[in-house]
């Protein structure tokens, strides 16, 4: 398990390409990472876990500095509907989502550069597929531009 | 006196912006928005004038007005020795930022992060898709369309119901109308304006060059804008700091003044009018707008405070937005309010997200409650209905 600080993207994305930030809500979906981790279920290297309280915390600009800082996609992994641990969090983030994707469209990126999905406490097996679904998408893609 | 102690840089500053000459007379003090709102301490330009010839350099940075100045030039405009203040502080502001010092940031920085961003030569944008079909542009026009952070706007602001898109659409069908049909830039960067004026340097001569660049090769004579920072800061601050150019900087309204339009508006209401701080103070474009207006059959009705000494709205550079700001934005609101126009019109989008926002007060409601326009999209709607 890796969590890294913002400040310290740029320095984790200088390793193996694609860099792919994933911000995970601490109740539901970095539940989901442990479980991974206690199963012992392997996912891409490619994946950073970033652990927020709430992913309604997290701001647009806070996205945005992930593609600043050198991430090739941004995953935001937060509580399903109607399991948020503060009830309104994941419908903030929905909101924030919606907010940024228009922005990181304008600045160039892909659609499939930033995703927005839900993954419940212990979880383990859904969250590998979800990261490693993202990175495999994100190559595809990538190796279709070039 | 504590010269000594100054950091050469200060001095350096102080020099350059004619601080010495400070009267000490107070006419900025009065008539700074930021002086009157302020209430977790006294300040004013003469104060941080004060601190900084004394050498207090720590305290200039720290005080209130350091970061949430406005840059709206309304007491380097009336100063009588000609102190230079708005000047002074993006200069000092710069030092500050070599202290690693910055002011708080508001919308999560996000708007910073796009300037730093597009600094980057290698970001290829995707900012064209509000270009439709029936927008006719070209490749070697004489005249490039700067459109600015405009498409930016749209999704950041999206509740608040932005002319960001729409503007750049109405500047476009409008050149169309008088049969220009101008260049757009698919790379154009962000003019680094909020950059400078808050002093990060570094950011704003980069976005400039990459900007110089892909406006040379476009090989156009003409550069015209809809927004009144890029019109000041590719007029004014790109041959100063950067190089000169030598392409012709028009706001759009400096354009329309020249053409003919005639009165076909069906636009009963009356309309007041917001001056923004760079189209006025900063580039003296006072009569432009006001005489499209005229010719469009508008019912133009001032406010008190309206030309050189129209308040700004309340917020620059997206930094230090907060109260302040919003007793400042409800303050010009409510004198827009009080000239009985049914629309308050501004040819700055910033200024229209600005009030906008301050709009969205559940209590004041009526209070505040003013349609506002942007002066292009209005004038083509107007042309359209011809």
């Amino acid at each position: 398990m890796v969590t890294i600080h913002p400040d310290k993207i740029e320095e984790s994305t200088t390793q193996s390409r694609p860099k792919v930030i994933v911000f995970t809500c601490n109740w539901n979906a970095y539940s989901g990472l442990e479980t991974a981790g206690v199963e012992h279920l392997t996912y891409s290297p490619s994946v950073h876990p970033l652990k927020v309280m709430c992913l309604g915390q997290i701001s647009p600009g806070i996205v945005l500095k992930a593609f600043e800082k050198g991430a090739d996609g941004v995953l935001l992994l937060g509580c399903p509907p109607g399991e948020c641990h503060f009830e309104f969090g994941n419908r903030r983030a929905a909101e924030i989502f919606e907010e940024v994707k228009g922005l990181v469209a304008l600045l160039g990126y892909r659609e499939e550069q930033l995703k927005l999905d839900w993954i419940g406490a212990g979880e383990g097996e859904t969250f590998v597929n979800v990261v490693n679904n993202f990175v495999e998408k994100l190559n595809g893609s990538a190796s279709d531009v070039a | 006196m504590e010269v000594l102690a100054m950091l050469p840089d200060m001095k350096e500053i102080i020099d350059q912006n004619r601080a010495w000459f400070c009267l000490d007379c107070g006419k900025c003090g009065a008539v700074c928005p930021i002086s009157k709102w302020e209430a977790r301490e006294f300040t004013s330009p003469r104060l941080l004038i004060e601190k900084a010839l004394q050498g207090r350099t720590e305290e200039v940075m720290d005080d209130a007005l350091f970061w949430s100045c406005l840059i709206c030039k309304r007491c380097t405009e009336l100063c009588p020795s000609d102190v230079y203040f708005t000047e002074f502080l993006r200069d000092a502001r710069s030092l500050a930022r070599g202290l690693d010092r910055v002011g708080d940031c508001t919308h999560s920085e996000m708007i910073q992060t796009w300037g730093r961003m597009m600094s980057n030569r290698d970001q290829r944008q995707n900012r064209l898709s509000w270009l439709t079909d029936d927008l006719e542009v070209s490749d070697d026009s004489d005249t490039v369309y700067f459109v600015g952070c405009l498409p930016y706007y749209d999704p950041l602001f999206k509740k608040m119901d932005v002319e960001g898109v729409a503007v750049a659409q109405a500047a476009v069908k409008i050149m169309n109308h008088f049969g220009i049909a101008p260049q757009v830039l698919a790379e154009e960067r962000c003019c680094g304006h909020d950059q400078l004026w808050e002093g990060d340097q570094e950011t704003f001569r980069t976005l400039g060059q990459i900007n110089i660049e892909y406006l040379k090769e476009s090989g156009a004579k003409r550069i015209i804008t809809t927004c009144p920072e890029c019109a000041r800061t590719l007029k004014i601050d790109y041959p100063q700091f950067i190089e000169n150019h030598g392409l012709e900087v028009l706001h759009l309204v400096e354009f329309l003044a020249t053409q003919e339009i005639k009165g076909s508006a069906d636009y009963d209401a009356a309309v007041t009018y917001q001056d923004a701080c760079n189209l006025g103070r900063h580039l003296g474009v006072y009569d432009a707008p006001r005489q499209i207006m005229d010719n469009l059959g508008f019912d133009l009705v001032e406010m008190n405070r309206s030309r050189n000494a129209a308040l700004c709205c309340g917020t620059s550079c997206w930094r230090a937005c907060g109260q302040v700001s919003k007793s400042i934005q409800v303050e010009r609101l409510k004198e827009a309010k009080a000239t009985g126009a049914e629309t308050l019109v501004t040819s700055c989008i910033k200024c229209q997200i600005h009030f906008k926002c301050a709009q969205n007060d559940p209590i004041l409601g009526d209070e505040i409650d003013i349609v506002i326009r942007d002066l292009t999209t209005l004038v083509a709607d107007s042309l359209m209905e011809s």
